[in-house]
């Protein structure tokens, strides 16, 4: 789950497994509110995927994984900007 | 239309009840996800960047009024209003959640519908020409045909669990408009001496290695179809390989072996399957043939009404097609009004759709590969009565055909595996192009986009093909000019480096450009760019 992962710090953010919300790890829970996630820094990586891998286990989530975040703190990837601002146009209806 | 047998109810029946208990030992914990992954797939349902994505089948394409209003209700009960109608016939609803799944397909049971074989490594839903059984120049109704593939590839205890995924399509026209030679097995009906057979294609795709597909047989006799599939299927099975994803399509395989050899390999199992035990009779053909007989028989002499309206003339040229009954007319409602993601409908569209093709279609609909819907069956008089009707729906578009009637995938905007946008692209493209004088003008063009090299955009055969690309974190798009799904399939080349999201349409401009400025009188892009060549668009485009 860490590996060549770029950067200093990160999110931990995975799937719902009721509802495949998108949900980020925040104090001992999940929230679907990035405001809340806690930043992770490299060296407590391995915490947080045996965090993620207990969570599994206990069917609260699916799919985990680490965010990058650049060094201004925002997210790194496009993937996962629009993954937690959602569509970027207007739906239909 | 298709009416489910006992049968038929009894296996999609046991098959929610059976998808219902696995859900039920996912969330308890009885299944980890590793487990459940390929369960689910069996059923439809992705995990994809935001939510769970459910894709139900549509069968060669074809709905009934009563299914497209059941759609409507469970975008509304379990989405979020709307449904995406993808590039196999299906249609996707993008949020529903995992413990709402089984009743969802509970409910799509009630009227004859079901998720299976969307996904999985098996032979998915079998598609067709959209316009088959209406159209006059075609041999014989692939319909029956599909239904057939599709009541034999069902659970197929052999066929499950192949290489990769299958796909198969089959036309009964020369016109080919279901794609054909971009599928694993593309099947066209044909008559050869007074006698209905079909010549079957094998290795035809797209996606990272795109190959159009090759014959391998001039005329299969309609009653050893099953046979000769299960032969083509069963040294696929045997031989395509299974260690490495990227090349384990049935393309791959013929492509490595050549046309030759192939044909060879399954002309010998085709004989060994010597007992003939799928071998059909003609009570079987007929009993299936009888389901899709025409709602409509007696020619009349219903008129088109004349009305001075700009747009509806426009819509009549454009998206109104001469049905094989006269008096009567196919119409091609457009999901690409501009500005709008290309193949969603919202639930009151599909509830007024549902409507409209019970009072003016037989309560017949029926989804094309390039994410429009067609009303099969409209008497020439009620034509402008229901463009009235599709008008208040924002579904009157007359752009079928033409360059703003693209065909785009879902992208990164929803898909997790895709390596940039592509409905704002196509959103962008809609837009600019939105006038009709200037699509008449530009002529057919088919844009097809993709966001990213599996192509389920179909930018390989997009007379202009557009693929998203990820360049060090930003988008960028790749063209490539010559693409064509039709009988004279072609894969696109391309065109050189690729532009960003703002130089994209400058390009596309340019490139029309040289068409334009070249074309012989009435030569469509198409034929323009074979004549031209690459070079000269090449020459222009970055000059």
């Amino acid at each position: 789950m860490a590996k060549k992962l770029k950067g200093e710090y990160f999110y931990l953010t995975a799937n719902d497994l009721k509802t495949g919300s998108v949900v980020y790890y925040s104090k001992n829970n999940w929230s679907s509110d990035l405001t809340n996630a806690v930043k992770i820094s490299r060296d407590n990586l391995a915490i947080y995927e045996q965090i993620a891998q207990n969570h599994e286990k206990e069917c609260l989530i699916v799919s985990p994984f680490f965010v990058e975040l650049d060094e201004g703190g925002e997210i790194r990837k496009m993937r996962d900007k629009i993954r937690e601002k959602g569509i970027t146009f207007k739906l239909n209806n | 239309m298709y009416k489910y047998t006992e049968q038929d109810k009894k296996i999609v029946k046991n098959r929610t009840k059976e998808f219902k208990f696995q859900v039920e030992r996912r969330i308890n914990g009885d299944l980890t996800e590793e487990e459940f992954k390929p369960l689910r797939l069996m059923n439809g349902l992705y995990l994809q960047l935001h939510a769970y994505m459910l894709r139900v089948a549509i069968p060669y394409g074809e709905l009934s009024d009563i299914q497209l209003n059941k759609l409507a209700e469970i975008a509304d009960k379990y989405d979020k209003g709307y449904g995406h109608f993808t590039t196999r016939q299906n249609i996707q609803f993008n949020w529903p959640k995992l413990l709402d799944v089984p009743d969802i397909l509970s409910e799509l049971a009630e009227v004859e519908m079901h998720a299976i074989q969307t996904s999985g490594n098996c032979i998915r839903n079998v598609s067709c020409d959209h316009l088959a059984g209406i159209n006059s120049e075609e041999v014989e109704d692939p319909r029956p045909w599909c239904e057939i593939i599709r009541k034999w590839s069902t659970f197929h205890p052999e066929f499950s669990f192949l290489p990769r995924k299958f796909k198969i399509a089959v036309t009964g026209s020369e016109k080919d408009r279901a794609a054909i030679k971009v599928h694993d097995i593309g099947l066209k009906i044909v008559k050869k001496l007074g006698t209905i057979g079909f010549e079957v294609f094998v290795g035809g795709g797209q996606g990272r290695s795109p190959y159009v597909a090759k014959k391998i047989n001039d005329f299969l006799e309609k009653k050893d179809l099953l046979n000769y599939l299960e032969a083509i299927l069963s040294v696929y099975n045997e031989l395509g390989r299974r260690d490495n994803i990227y090349k384990a399509r049935i393309k791959i395989l013929v492509n490595e072996l050549g046309q030759e050899k192939i044909k060879e390999l399954v002309d010998e199992k085709f004989e060994e399957l010597s007992d003939k035990s799928l071998e059909l009779n003609q009570n079987e053909i007929n009993n299936i043939f009888n389901f899709f007989k025409l709602p409509i028989e007696k020619k009349t002499n219903s008129k088109v009404p004349i009305h001075s309206d700009k747009e509806y003339n426009h819509w009549l040229q454009q998206n109104v097609i001469n049905h094989k009954i006269r008096g009567h007319s196919i119409v091609v409602i457009s999901l690409k009004p501009p500005g709008k993601p290309p193949g969603d409908a919202t639930s009151s569209q599909m509830r007024e759709l549902s409507k409209i093709s019970k009072d003016f279609s037989y309560g017949e609909i029926r989804v094309t590969h390039e994410q429009n819907l067609i009303l099969p069956h409209i008497l020439n008089s009620n034509l402008y009565e229901l463009w009235s009707r599709l008008k208040k729906l924002g579904l009157s578009t007359p752009n079928f055909g033409l360059i703003t009637d693209t065909i785009c995938c879902p992208g990164l905007d929803y898909c997790a595996l895709a390596t940039a946008r592509s409905i704002p692209i196509s959103q962008k493209i809609s837009n600019h192009f939105k006038e009709y004088s200037v699509q008449e003008k530009i002529g057919d063009l088919k844009i097809k986009i993709s966001g990213c090299i599996n192509a389920c955009g179909h930018h390989h055969v997009g007379n202009i093909g557009i693929l998203g690309l990820d360049k060090n974190g930003e988008e960028s798009y790749q063209i490539t000019l010559g693409g064509s799904a039709t009988e004279k399939a072609s894969i696109g080349q391309i065109v050189g480096p690729s532009f960003s999201t703002e130089n994209l349409i400058p390009a596309i401009e340019r490139i029309l450009k040289t068409y334009e400025e070249n074309k012989k009188k009435n030569e469509d892009f198409l034929s323009a760019f074979n004549r031209l060549g690459i070079d000269k668009f090449k020459e222009d485009l970055y000059k």
